[in-house]
């Protein structure tokens, strides 16, 4: 440690209550910050984890323009081929890619009592049971094997008074223009949570689906999950490169495919350090006459410094080693308590009140974990130093107004 | 003659880190009303201490001090301070001012401390403060004043509520001979015409020569007390 | 006065002994308030503008429905067109605005694609003066009245059908007798709405056109009501109740759990950031007080010698975190609401979706309300003047002697 440390180390502790008093300003600060960007980014993670997981995926390849206007017609020609080439190509970059076909239509399905329509999604059960959580979340029956089967959303069941070993008609129509009329025997009914999900999505095996709607080996999209959320730019780039030129196709993000969490993410996000930034700023000017105090007092000891043949620079140097001490005693200690803040959480969940309700639209469990990133220990702090040794110039700035004669000068 | 401050088997020891420094030793003293005594001795002989104890500001370790009839250890913080500001006067070697308030407004804090009305302040502040010698300063922050002139408004600020004791510690101690001089003046003369007794710390022989009673401190005791006739 | 008066004047006077640490004390107390009053206020709009929306996108403050429609919204589940009692209370004081509907999932193709939506019968007059929809703009013709046979849909609903104004489109629904019915409709104007799920996801058509369809003639499945006062629901709703007791009279707090979820969270919220703002503000606050005691440790001794009580000085220091905590307070204040009047409303639409997943509008009012007002500045005076308490004890503790000693 250099003399100049030693001596803005030992500086500090001359009056260890305002200093100490100082530090925990900081180490609030520190450690409320890395809690909620935590939380944030914990929670966005769980956000774009469970909505990834629950249905969307990913991504999904689909036809240009099928995701604003789903029509029976923007299907992708020779889906099994295409699957088993994006399986194989896609394997190398993550082992345990799945890519799910789905082939979807709008119908009316009609019970004895009651007939309502619903989104008839036809499923590769298999793939779905890897990719999706909605086939965890049957509870009642079972979920899709093979053949005439289909399972229904809660609420939809509900409402058109059925259960599982009940059947259900179907009426639609087929991608040639035919009426599509048959009877499916329900075998399950699924609770996803997600409401809209539960009031209007039903499923069935992707080949019952696909004789029945006319479509042979044709699809609406192949939805690519089961990779890490990180890779999934370098997912979209590789997928790209393994499509066919002809039809068109279009790889879609889950951000694409739902704007609404992407955008309710960055909203957070936005909202979130800017009220971060008022945080620190407040802090800082709590702070900030620590600073200036420990030049103000002390201009008849910087005289004697400079009489001694210190230059103004060096005291400058000085007043900087103590603020930087202070401000990096804080953050490191602010950065340990908010991290043992998170990994308690992290473990034992955080909750509100009006949270359930939220927590569903958004595809959340009811009670939050932050998570510990580099980011979320690191970005806080950061601003927090930063904005603190900035304001730290000023006092300092303020050495140079010293001169040596102010040690020969009466007190008082 | 009634005894207005009275101190028996008075010891005073302070600690210093690890050490014990005794500052007084025993001390016994009857100061009657109307007295002008002076305290006279090296330093570290005790004066300060006494007189702080006189006032209440510290507490001794032994022995017992009676202030206006009141046994001092048996009043609270509170009521300490309430015998300060009713029956006793401080002046102080240097620092005696609230700096943030005028001369004027300096003087007048005793009073408003115990409820005087704002015209009879003004009038009393003025009236002693022109005593002293500084009519047309009364506006002035004690930054604007010379030692001297601080030193005299803490003295119209020490006696302006008619106390029945003014304890002044090295009053002169910053002042050259002419101001030390005129500030005894005033001191004798408020003495001498209003009957305030007067207790001053000091080493400066002038002070001790307009004492009527010298005690001398030596090492925490009482070394020589004498009383004297009639002021030069 | 006398006494506290002096303090008073002492406190304002040592305020200004250090003007630039005060200032900077100022300037961390003036940004906190600013910081509370302003989330108060985006906060508070936030949640009015959701509450406006939820309330103009069709609810109303409250809704009348026969029991069973809410968890199984079908045509089955209808009562008669509003009479008698129930009608008398709709037409009464307690209300603004009242609007029955049928209301019906239905299926809806066009030659190309199906689509699964919300069919509304709605009075075209009664709807305008209750609900977004009712007024929304219209690309083509609105509708004339409760006879009209024309059909309205959301503009992307058009777009995912392929279909335009003009073009027919067949909708498919279960009447109230349980059997299927279609009908051709011909639309007759295509509207927008800011919230895309009812561009996505409604068509309106006459109430009359829709009874005929679903077989409920002289019945709605729906009452919408629009409060004369919101603040006065429990007693719109009771009389309501008295009024029909064989039907379900829900206010949107029921209705719209999402709404109501985000005021409880929004106001949490508020609560969380008061304490925060004001525990960074805090430490300035003890701190710099303590700085300005400890340097006048010897003025106290001084006053201690005078004869002023040891809570005095505790007054004396105290009045100083006052003035600070109220000029601070001011400032604050005015910067906040400054900012509030000169923005008028932070706009959101950049997020739109994330928005309206969330619930929120897209323009968010900032609203000073006097509650929220009196709240932050009673909160940070109550707590600023207990933190001081520390400082100004430490004053108050003092020895004089000790004190004194110290130059």
């Amino acid at each position: 440690m250099s003399l100049l440390a030693r001596m803005a180390w030992r500086n500090l502790w001359r009056n260890p209550q305002r200093s100490l008093l100082s530090l925990a300003a900081i180490a609030f600060g520190v450690t409320l910050l890395v809690f909620s960007v935590g939380l944030q980014i914990g929670g966005y993670e769980q956000m774009i984890g469970n909505t990834v997981r629950l249905l969307t995926g990913l991504a999904q390849v689909q036809r240009p323009g099928y995701l604003d206007a789903p029509r029976l017609r923007l299907d992708i020609p020779a889906a099994r081929d295409l699957r088993a080439r994006l399986e194989a190509g896609l394997r190398e970059l993550a082992p345990g890619v799945v890519v799910a076909p789905r082939a979807q239509s709008f119908v009316l399905l009609s019970s004895e009592r009651r007939s309502l329509g619903a989104l008839l999604v036809g499923v590769d059960p298999r793939a779905e049971a890897r990719l999706s959580s909605l086939p965890g979340t049957v509870h009642r029956g079972r979920y899709l094997r093979t053949g005439e089967e289909v399972v229904l959303g809660a609420a939809l069941a509900r409402n058109l008074g059925l259960a599982p070993g009940d059947e259900v008609t179907v009426l639609g129509s087929a991608r040639d223009g035919s009426v599509v009329a048959t009877v499916l025997t329900v075998v399950g009914v699924f609770e996803s949570g997600a409401r809209e999900l539960d009031r209007s999505l039903a499923q069935m095996p992707l080949a019952t689906f696909q004789d029945l709607f006319a479509m042979p080996d044709r699809v609406h999209a192949l939805v690519l999950g089961e990779a890490p959320l990180d890779a999934l730019p370098e997912l979209v780039r590789r997928t790209r490169a393994l499509l066919p030129p002809d039809p068109p196709l279009a790889v879609l993000t889950w951000e694409h495919i739902e704007p609404g969490v992407k955008q309710a993410i960055e909203m957070d996000f936005a909202s979130g350090w800017l009220m971060y930034l008022i945080l620190v700023l407040v802090i800082t000017f709590s702070i900030l006459n620590t600073f200036l105090m420990a030049v103000l007092e002390r201009r008849r000891e910087f005289g004697v410094l400079l009489a001694l043949g210190f230059r103004h620079g060096r005291l400058l140097r000085l007043v900087l080693w103590e603020a930087a001490l202070l401000t990096a005693l804080g953050v490191l200690l602010g950065m340990a308590l908010g991290a043992a803040l998170v990994a308690y959480f992290a473990v034992h969940g955080i909750t509100f009140e009006g949270m359930e309700v939220y927590a569903e639209q958004f595809n959340l469990p009811p009670y939050l974990t932050p998570k510990l990133t580099p980011f979320v220990l690191f970005s806080g702090p950061a601003v927090v130093l930063a904005v603190t040794l900035l304001a730290a110039l000023y006092p300092a700035s303020r050495v140079r107004a010293v001169d040596p004669a102010e040690t020969t000068r009466e007190v008082g | 003659m009634d005894a207005l401050v009275t101190l028996r088997a008075v010891t005073k020891t302070y600690r210093q880190g690890e050490v014990d420094v005794p500052a007084l030793r025993g001390v016994d003293l009857d100061i009657a009303a109307g007295e002008f005594v002076c305290l006279s001795g090296p330093s570290g002989s005790g004066k300060t201490t006494l007189l702080n104890l006189i006032g209440g500001l510290d507490t001794p370790s032994g022995g017992h001090i009676q202030v206006a009839g009141r046994d001092l250890a048996r009043l609270s913080p509170g009521e300490r301070a309430e015998l300060r500001l009713r029956h006793i006067g401080f002046v102080f070697q240097a620092y005696n001012l609230i700096p943030v308030l005028s001369a004027q407004e300096n003087v007048e804090l005793v009073m408003e401390l115990q409820g005087v009305g704002a015209a009879e302040r003004h009038a009393r502040a003025r009236a002693i403060l022109a005593e002293v010698g500084l009519a047309g300063l009364e506006g002035r922050r004690p930054a604007a004043l010379s030692g001297g002139q601080q030193q005299r408004v803490a003295v119209a600020r020490a006696i302006v509520s008619a106390p029945d004791l003014v304890l002044a510690d090295e009053p002169t101690a910053n002042l050259d001979s002419e101001n030390g001089r005129r500030l005894l003046e005033i001191m004798r003369r408020l003495n001498g015409e209003r009957g305030v007794t007067f207790v001053i710390s000091t080493h400066d022989p002038e002070v001790m020569a307009f004492a009527r009673r010298l005690i001398r401190l030596h090492d925490g005791r009482i070394q020589a007390d004498e009383r004297r006739d009639g002021p030069p | 006065m006398g006494r506290a008066g002096l303090l008073l004047r002492l406190a304002w006077r040592n305020l200004w002994r250090n003007a630039r640490r005060t200032v900077i004390l100022l300037l961390a107390v003036t940004l906190g308030v600013a910081a509370m009053v302003f989330a108060a206020a985006f906060s508070r709009g936030m949640v009015v503008a959701m509450v406006d929306d939820a309330i103009d996108h069709l609810p109303g403050h409250v809704q009348i429905h026969a029991p069973g429609y809410r968890d199984d919204p079908a045509a089955e589940h209808r009562f008669p067109y509003p009479q008698g009692r129930l009608r008398a209370v709709l037409d009464g004081p307690l209300v603004a605005a009242w609007a029955a509907r049928v209301r019906v999932p239905v299926v809806v193709a066009s030659e190309y694609d199906t689509a699964g939506v919300t069919l509304l019968g709605v009075e075209p007059r009664r709807e305008a003066a209750l609900a977004y929809l009712g007024r929304a703009s219209v690309d083509g013709r609105p509708l004339a009245d409760a006879n009209d046979a024309g059909l309205l849909i959301g503009r992307r609903l058009a777009e995912r059908l392929d279909t335009v104004r003009g073009r027919r489109v067949v909708i498919t629904a279960q009447g109230a007798d349980g059997a299927l019915a279609d009908r051709g409709f011909r639309v007759v104007g295509l509207f927008r709405s800011p919230w895309s799920s009812e561009e996505k996801g409604i068509a309106l058509t006459g109430l009359a056109t829709a009874q005929r369809l679903l077989r409920l003639p002289g019945e709605v499945n729906e009452v919408a009501v629009r409060a004369a006062d919101p603040e006065r629901l429990e007693a719109l709703v009771a009389a309501l109740r008295a009024a029909a007791p064989e039907l379900e009279v829900a206010d949107w707090r029921t209705l719209s759990p999402l709404t109501h979820a985000g005021q409880q969270l929004y106001s949490q919220f508020t609560w969380v950031w008061y304490l925060v703002v004001f525990l960074g503000m805090a430490f300035g606050l003890v701190n710099t007080l303590l700085m300005a005691v400890l340097e006048r440790t010897r003025e106290f001794g001084l006053f201690l010698a005078l004869g002023m009580r040891p809570r005095w000085i505790l007054g004396q220091v105290w009045f100083e975190a006052l003035l600070v905590l109220v000029l601070g307070l001011a400032a604050g204040n005015g910067l906040a609401l400054a900012l509030a009047r000169a923005l008028g409303e932070v706009d959101v639409s950049a997020f739109a979706a994330g928005a309206e997943l969330a619930g929120l509008a897209q323009r968010i009012p900032l609203i000073i309300h006097g509650g929220d007002l009196a709240l932050a500045n009673g909160l940070v005076l109550a707590l600023g003047l207990a933190a001081a308490l520390y400082p100004a004890w430490r004053a108050a503790r003092l020895a004089p002697v000790r004190a004194l000693r110290r130059n």
